[in-house]
């Protein structure tokens, strides 16, 4: 029977098509942040991601790791062959004048493959506060001003060729801090157990002025009323002659 | 002074009470002087709240105790001696001392009622290393503050009033001078070594637990405070009671003696 004149070579040919395709290899690791409970994981001006450990298998260990940060919008074109350390990669012109930067350079040996279970691998983004302004550090891991969103990749260069990348991760957003005008004005509510108190003493109180005054009553009513007892009548005290005693003279006769 | 059969049985209960309103009177002076010379340290905070009158209420306490005292002694003094004077300078004086004793306890069950964890946390943010002073007053209700919470954070192992998100969540005046990537949370939120410095500063910051105090100061503060309002409002209102039947007692058995 005829065979059709493409499927022999159609094959070969799909085949090498999967093996270019899939030479930028490694494009399965999307960079995350880190996985254990940590509780500076993302504060106002920093954040902290998993290390690329077991990412980048098929580069030589003495390839440079890069981290690439960028906004949102710059993943769609961006470029690899563009190099770090140039203006348009500098940590101090982002976000203003350039869309992503480059920076925490390694070699892919302090990323070694398997992790050791139990051990903390992270890398804080946006923790050298001494160089965030210094021109001349442009691969300087400054902390970011803004909230973000931001998506970062690694990047493996071979001097300055790029070899190998990850894909880039999901939108990272950073906290924002609110003002502190904004906490509850604290008017203390009024507690049962205040309100009882209150209540209570003010009703004894009541009582007990109330028990003064009528003390105070009774004692005047009583002074006034003790004085028509007042003095015991006046006795007169009559003599009374027991002997008739007449006028003797009489009598001699 | 003659007396009669009810002012006979009315002595004794009357002096049993005056002898036990000589006692409580004592122990509040004592416990109100035991609040009063603040062995948590926390009254820096109340002062920078303007809100200090639990303070007020344990320094009214002092006095109303001392004088519960010297009236029982005239009390017990009027009794025995069935003297109507005595005992109406009695009843008047202590009704002058209930008087003050209730505005003690009702002072500091209300003030109590204001010291919540927003309020501290208020004032935790706005006044905690804050670096530009207005007068000499703000100068020293700063200063206060930030004592009283660096020693806080030291001595409980805590870290801000719910903890060390509060620094993360709201802007402070700590934040205006302290960096973010640097200070996270102060560094006093740090686990400290027996030198007083940081066991692992990066742990700290990365808010690593075992690094870093994860829980909040609230409890620290909020536990002396209710020992001491509690401490004034109740026992004073125990006091309040057991004075009011003591009282009403001596106005009747006043009544009853004779001329």
């Amino acid at each position: 029977r005829p065979r059709r004149p493409g499927t022999r070579t159609m094959l070969p040919l799909l085949l090498l098509l999967l093996a270019t395709a899939h030479s930028l290899a490694d494009k399965q690791y999307v960079p995350t942040l880190a996985t254990s409970p940590l509780g500076g994981l993302k504060t106002t001006s920093t954040f902290v991601l998993e290390q690329p450990r077991c990412a980048f298998t098929k580069v030589q260990s003495d390839a440079v790791i890069w981290l690439v940060v960028a906004i949102p919008k710059a993943v769609a074109n961006f470029s690899n062959s563009v190099g770090p350390g140039t203006p348009e990669r500098a940590f101090q012109g982002f976000p203003t004048s350039t869309q992503a930067y480059m920076t925490l350079n390694t070699t892919l040996r302090n990323y070694p493959c398997p992790k050791p279970p139990g051990e903390t691998t992270v890398l804080r983004v946006g923790s050298e506060t001494s160089c965030a302004t210094d021109k001349m550090r442009p691969t300087c891991n400054g902390p970011l001003l803004s909230p973000g969103p931001y998506r970062v990749k690694f990047l493996a260069l071979n001097g300055s060729k790029p070899v190998a990348e990850t894909a880039w991760s999901k939108p990272i957003t950073l906290k924002t801090a609110l003002p502190s005008s904004s906490i509850p004005a604290t008017g203390g509510g009024r507690s049962t157990g205040m309100i009882a108190l209150t209540s209570i003493l003010s009703i004894l109180f009541a009582v007990l002025l109330a028990g003064l005054v009528a003390m105070l009553f009774f004692w005047g009513s009583h002074a006034r009323g003790s004085s028509t007892f007042s003095k015991p009548e006046a006795v007169t005290v009559r003599r009374y002659n027991t002997h008739h005693v007449y006028n003797q003279p009489a009598a001699r006769l | 002074m003659a007396k009669s059969d009810d002012t006979c049985i009315l002595q004794g209960p009357l002096v049993f009470g005056n002898v036990v309103i000589g006692m409580c009177g004592i122990a509040l002076t004592a416990e109100c002087i035991f609040f009063v010379s603040d062995p948590h340290g926390l009254y820096p905070l109340l002062e920078a709240t303007e809100n200090d009158d639990i303070y007020a209420a344990a320094w009214i306490g002092i006095f109303v105790g001392f004088a519960l005292f010297a009236l029982s002694i005239l009390g017990i003094v009027g009794v025995i001696k069935s003297n109507r004077t005595l005992l109406l300078v009695y009843i008047i004086l202590m009704l002058i001392t209930y008087a003050f004793e209730m505005a003690s306890c009702i002072t500091a069950a209300t003030h109590r009622d204001f010291l919540t964890p927003n309020l501290f946390l208020k004032q935790m943010l706005e006044r905690y290393q804050k670096s530009e002073t207005v007068n000499n007053n703000d100068k020293w209700m700063t200063e206060g503050v930030t004592k009283t919470w660096d020693k806080l954070m030291l001595q409980n192992q805590c870290c801000g009033v719910h903890g060390p998100s509060d620094w993360q969540e709201y802007m402070s005046a700590f934040r205006i001078t302290h960096s973010d990537a640097d200070f996270p949370w102060p560094h006093n939120c740090c686990v400290m070594d027996a030198q007083g410095s940081p066991v692992n500063l990066d742990g700290c910051k990365l808010g690593v637990p075992g690094y870093y105090n994860s829980n909040g100061c609230y409890d620290a503060i909020s536990g002396p405070m209710n020992t001491h309002a509690w401490g004034v409002a109740w026992f004073g209102f125990a006091i309040l009671c057991w004075t009011f039947c003591v009282l009403f007692g001596t106005m009747f058995y006043w009544s009853r003696i004779e001329y």
